[in-house]
């Protein structure tokens, strides 16, 4: 398969998934008011503690539209097989020309590129309610930044789709895994803060480092390089874990016969 | 039985994650944030956050209990029997409010031995009292949800927004009085505001003179949102019976 007809591929899967997604209720609340209430959350607690200036407000901001990013890619991705296999579309793919992983690869980009809209739409809350100033010190960065982190985050994606369906019940690992990488990633509450054996997780985390390189664009003072670095890198470690996982877990389907079963 | 069958959660695979796991974590998050960005202490914080947890057994199961009738196809059974509609809705109540309570009571534990949580001595009656009420509103309004869910294509959209909205309006973690008018008004229309308040000051050594007014508004709200269940239970009924839409998803 050409690289051209490989790239048009995913790019179908993609804007077909975040089309599947705009119509779920849940998607909708997940990667749009969730972020608003926990940004507004969020914001009355800073200024509980009296730190409400504008930098704190983006601060706020991104990091809450990030929480909305890593439950979308959590939800999205966690049972994106799963779902092939409940709507008996599964074996189809697996016995498509194409290549499965492409798909599943398109798939997953779909649910962070549909999570991202999410830190639009805090980022707007935070201008129209609360004055907030839309700033980046580096804003020649911040594309660089943001395309990093959709494909940590959509690598990491396909990891979680690879191994949440090796367990029967993937909604249930999404409702447990929401709010530990919320805080161990630092999207909230500075990493620094945590205690010390925390931060060697938080190193092996897409949304740690895309939240590095997003804040680090917009209100940091150097330009963010490590953070971007860190995102394609761990991109390719994901994605080589997620492959062998698929290849794995598809071998065994079809021996076992288990491919279309729920 | 119903609990078993409707309850999507009741399973070991399920339940830990979700309501064990899940509050674990969602304590730990808001403890830590809240004590950098107030500098409060984290025990402020895994109160409130230990009784909102309750939420999520007492509105998601009963969204469920309810409106899985109609998913799993059981709906028009039930309403075919001449079984009393009273004894049938509030049948449903007594597990989620035990379940909402023995996960609140988790996490309770859990802030007393990770994030300072204390209670005065003598308080635990009072504090079960109010734990146990606003459990029971948490679970009235969770049958709203569930009765609002027999007419929506997802009702556990409702029941998220409802669970966001107590973290958000209800002091859980955000003092009543530190928030704008107009979301003290939402609060204090939502269960858990009053039943909260009532287990912080019961906590802080508050007898039952002192909070009793609370729990009784308390209560009261939570009867309010069950009545109101019940009727727009039998209102949606009586309506699907007339437009034969009882089984339409």
């Amino acid at each position: 398969m050409s690289g051209s007809r490989t790239l048009r591929l995913i790019s179908f899967v993609t804007w077909f998934n975040v089309k599947m997604l705009l119509s779920s209720e849940f998607f909708i609340l997940l990667t749009f008011i969730s972020p608003l209430i926990f940004a507004t959350l969020a914001f009355f607690l800073f200024k509980s503690g009296g730190g409400t200036a504008g930098q704190t407000l983006l601060y706020v901001a991104l990091g809450a539209g990030m929480m909305g990013v890593w439950s979308t890619t959590l939800f999205g991705c966690g049972g994106a097989i799963a779902w092939q296999r409940w709507e008996g579309t599964l074996e189809l793919l697996v016995n498509a020309p194409s290549r499965y992983d492409y798909i599943l690869v398109g798939q997953t980009f779909g649910a962070v590129v549909f999570g991202f809209y999410g830190i639009v739409a805090t980022l707007a809350w935070g201008v129209l309610l609360f004055g907030m100033p839309l700033e980046a010190t580096f804003p020649l960065i911040l594309p660089l930044s943001l395309l990093a982190a959709i494909v940590s985050l959509g690598a990491l994606g396909m990891l979680i789709a690879t191994t949440f369906v090796l367990y029967r019940h993937a909604n249930a690992l999404g409702n447990l895994l929401e709010y530990p990488i919320w805080l161990v990633a630092g999207l909230l509450v500075p990493v620094a803060t945590l205690p010390f054996w925390v931060r060697p997780i938080s190193w092996l985390l897409a949304p740690t480092w895309g939240m590095e390189a997003i804040r680090g664009a917009t209100i940091g003072a150097d330009p963010p390089i490590l953070a971007i670095a860190m995102c394609f890198i761990l991109a390719v470690v994901y994605y080589v874990a997620a492959r062998v996982t698929l290849v794995f877990v598809l071998a065994k389907a079809r021996r076992d016969a288990t491919l279309s079963l729920q | 039985m119903s609990y078993g069958m409707l309850f999507n959660w009741a399973r070991p695979s399920i339940y830990i994650p979700t309501l064990i796991g899940g509050p674990t974590f969602q304590l730990l998050f808001f403890a830590a944030l809240g004590s950098y960005a107030t500098n409060r202490s984290p025990a402020y914080f895994a109160i409130g956050n230990a009784v909102q947890v309750s939420a999520i057994a007492g509105v998601f199961g009963m969204t469920m209990a309810i409106a899985n009738e109609r998913w799993f196809g059981t709906l028009p059974a039930i309403l075919a029997t001449p079984a009393n509609r009273v004894a049938l809705f509030a049948g449903r109540f007594m597990p989620f409010v035990l379940n909402g309570l023995l996960v609140s009571l988790y996490a309770f534990a859990l802030g007393f031995v990770f994030l300072g949580v204390r209670l005065a001595p003598g308080s635990l009656a009072v504090v079960g009292l109010a734990l146990l009420v606003t459990v029971f509103a948490c679970t009235a309004i969770g049958a709203l949800q569930g009765a609002i869910s027999l007419r929506l294509r997802d009702g556990l959209f409702g029941a998220n927004l409802v669970t966001m909205s107590i973290l958000l309006f209800c002091g859980v973690n955000i003092p009543m009085n530190e928030l704008p008018g107009w979301m003290q008004v939402v609060g204090n229309l939502l269960p858990f505001t009053h039943g909260l308040e009532a287990v912080r000051q019961a906590a802080d050594g508050a007898g039952l003179g002192q909070v009793g007014g609370l729990i009784a508004t308390e209560a009261l709200i939570g009867i309010a949102y069950a009545v109101a269940a019940f009727a727009l239970f039998v209102y949606l009924e009586r309506s699907a019976r007339a437009n034969a839409t009882l089984d339409v998803r």
